[in-house]
């Protein structure tokens, strides 16, 4: 069996490190004659299972290869200890959650509407809450396009529409990922996809409230261009206040990443003995 | 051939030179005794080769690196919304398992036997009024707890490369979150139950080419009666439970594997 040595550099304490699959630690129990190492199943296998094993052994060298060039192979310090910092911080956590849940349903039990009457139509039909947003988007008929090649008909039955209106938002949350992508994490810096969410959020809020709009007081033509007004209102505003924001902000940030701490010069990689 | 070294590693006489307190020495006997059957030392042995190679030997986080110390920590209450997601859960599944063992899914009677079992929970059972509120509420705070999680993932950026997977999963978390509620809505088959199932079954007629097959499938048919509430009551207490506590289990796996991302 190769093995390669390489010096930890703490310590210079030398140990092997095997890319056939043991890694890092030495099998306290040494393969015997007839355990196969990695390179000798990859010698045996042909064709995907191969691949398998040469990918494998790339990888474990690329491992292999970024510890032997940081010098933080091993933390220090490893965390908070489980116990009792952690366990007693979390049941705190959780116990104050659950009598939050304890409370409000001491506070304001459910209660029961009249039995099922599929005869008579409540003025009111509403699901939860939660569903109201998925519930306004079925109400969204205004937006579905009459088509004069069509005669002026719709080019789906109003209630389709709606369906599929669920489909875009959930596949379009789906596919974020894939729309935005980069290493920037905090809001400012990338103003528009946080004002974009800002809106969609109001939107959530604004179509919540389309769907119970014969609760709402309010002319139902204004309530339907509010819907889709305001979100872009709140979005401009959240979009020019981050703006404003990034200057000063992303200096500080710069300032903090890359002034006071340089990144560290490049080691070349120690070579195996 | 194997050789027989039984009189070198005679644990009972090594157990008996020890000196032990009971407690190790029934520890010590009870795990002589599994791992001469199972082998245990070997798995424990290849898990915590495991734990070393995958914790010890991570590289720094960026909190460590770049010193940001408690830059991070005032962050930390919306960090938790996906735990406290975790907790409604836990507690929706206990109060609900009992709330199961006095429902039943009946639309038969007068009104109907489930609307029955309801207000029976409700005024004559012991602790049934409390039960049916606790297992309300912590579904709504479920929901509310995922809602305002996802929010947090958006804003803090955390659906970027490499947790796209997790994002997806989130996505397919929340959906069947809401069928949970959904589902759960429709069991005391009052008007608000009978109502919103009615625009259910509309929503499944009016997807385009599979709606006639997602109405049978989901309510047992274009209207509503036993079949739909047996269904929401299959869906509601053994298909979603599974489903979900699988996808939960995958999703949380996933946030070990790569650790929490920081915003920075
Ligand atoms: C049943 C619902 C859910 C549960 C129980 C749950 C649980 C968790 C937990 C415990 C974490 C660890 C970090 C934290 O607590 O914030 C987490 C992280 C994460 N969740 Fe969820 N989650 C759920 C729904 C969702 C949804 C709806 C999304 C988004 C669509 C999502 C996307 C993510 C992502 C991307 C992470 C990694 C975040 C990071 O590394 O900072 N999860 N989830």
């Amino acid at each position: 069996m190769k093995r390669k040595t390489y010096k930890k550099q703490k310590d210079n304490v030398e140990f092997p490190i095997l890319t056939d699959g043991s890694g890092l630690m030495q099998n306290p129990v040494p393969p015997d004659d007839q355990t196969p190492s990695w390179s000798e199943r990859k010698s045996r296998s042909t064709g995907l299972a191969q691949l398998t094993y040469e990918y494998f052994e790339r990888a474990r060298l690329e491992d292999q290869d970024i510890r032997s060039r940081a010098d933080y192979l091993e933390r220090e310090v490893l965390g908070f200890p489980m116990w009792p910092h952690e366990v007693v911080r979390g049941f705190a956590i959780t116990s104050f959650f659950i009598g939050i849940i304890l409370l409000l349903s001491a506070v304001a039990p459910p209660h029961i509407a009249a039995p099922a009457n599929p005869s008579q139509t409540p003025a009111v039909i509403l699901p939860d809450w939660y569903l109201y947003w998925s519930f306004g988007l079925l109400k969204l008929e205004p937006l579905n396009p009459a088509l004069s090649i069509l005669g002026g008909d719709k080019i789906m039955l109003d209630r389709t529409f709606g369906v599929l209106a669920n489909l875009v938002v959930v596949g379009f949350l789906a596919a974020l990922p894939f729309v935005n992508k980069g290493k920037a994490r905090r809001p400012v810096e990338e103003p528009f996809w946080a004002a974009f969410g800002v809106a969609g959020v109001v939107f959530a809020f604004t179509v919540s409230v389309l769907s119970v709009k014969n609760l709402v007081p309010l002319n139902s033509h204004l309530l339907f261009d509010l819907t889709f007004i305001l979100p872009v209102l709140f979005g401009i505003v959240f979009y020019s206040l981050l703006k404003t924001m990034r200057e000063g902000y992303m200096y500080e940030l710069n300032r903090r990443y890359y002034r006071l701490r340089p990144p560290k010069p490049y080691r070349p990689p120690k070579p195996p003995k | 051939m194997t050789p027989d070294l039984k009189e070198h590693y005679d644990y009972s006489k090594w157990l008996s030179e020890k000196e032990l307190t009971p407690l190790e020495k029934t520890y010590l006997t009870i795990l002589i005794w599994a791992d001469q059957r199972l082998r245990i030392v070997d798995y424990l042995e290849s898990m915590e080769n495991l734990y070393y190679k995958i914790n010890m030997q991570m590289p720094r986080s960026h909190t460590e690196q770049y010193n940001l110390d408690n830059k991070f920590w005032y962050w930390y209450p919306l960090f938790a919304l996906g735990t406290f997601s975790v907790i409604a859960y836990i507690v929706a599944a206990i109060s609900g398992a009992l709330l199961g063992f006095y429902y039943s899914p009946a639309t038969a009677g007068d009104p109907s036997v489930a609307y029955n079992q309801i207000t029976y929970i409700m005024t004559d059972l012991n602790f049934g009024f409390m039960l049916r509120s606790i297992h309300r509420w912590s579904a709504q705070v479920m929901v509310a707890a995922v809602f305002l999680h996802m929010l947090r993932v958006y804003f803090v950026g955390a659906y970027k490369e490499p947790r796209e997977l997790n994002w997806i999963i989130g996505i397919i978390l929340i959906s069947l979150t809401l069928m949970f509620g959904y589902t759960g809505y429709l069991l005391p088959w009052d008007q608000l139950s009978f109502w919103a199932g009615q625009i259910g079954v509309e929503m499944a007629l009016s997807i385009p080419i599979l709606g006639e097959w997602v109405a049978q499938l989901m309510f047992g048919g274009f209207s509503l009666g036993q079949a739909t509430l047996q269904r929401m009551y299959i869906l509601h207490v053994f298909v979603l439970p599974f489903a979900v506590t699988t996808v939960i289990a995958i999703h949380i796996g996933i946030v070990w594997m790569q650790g929490i991302a920081e915003p920075h």
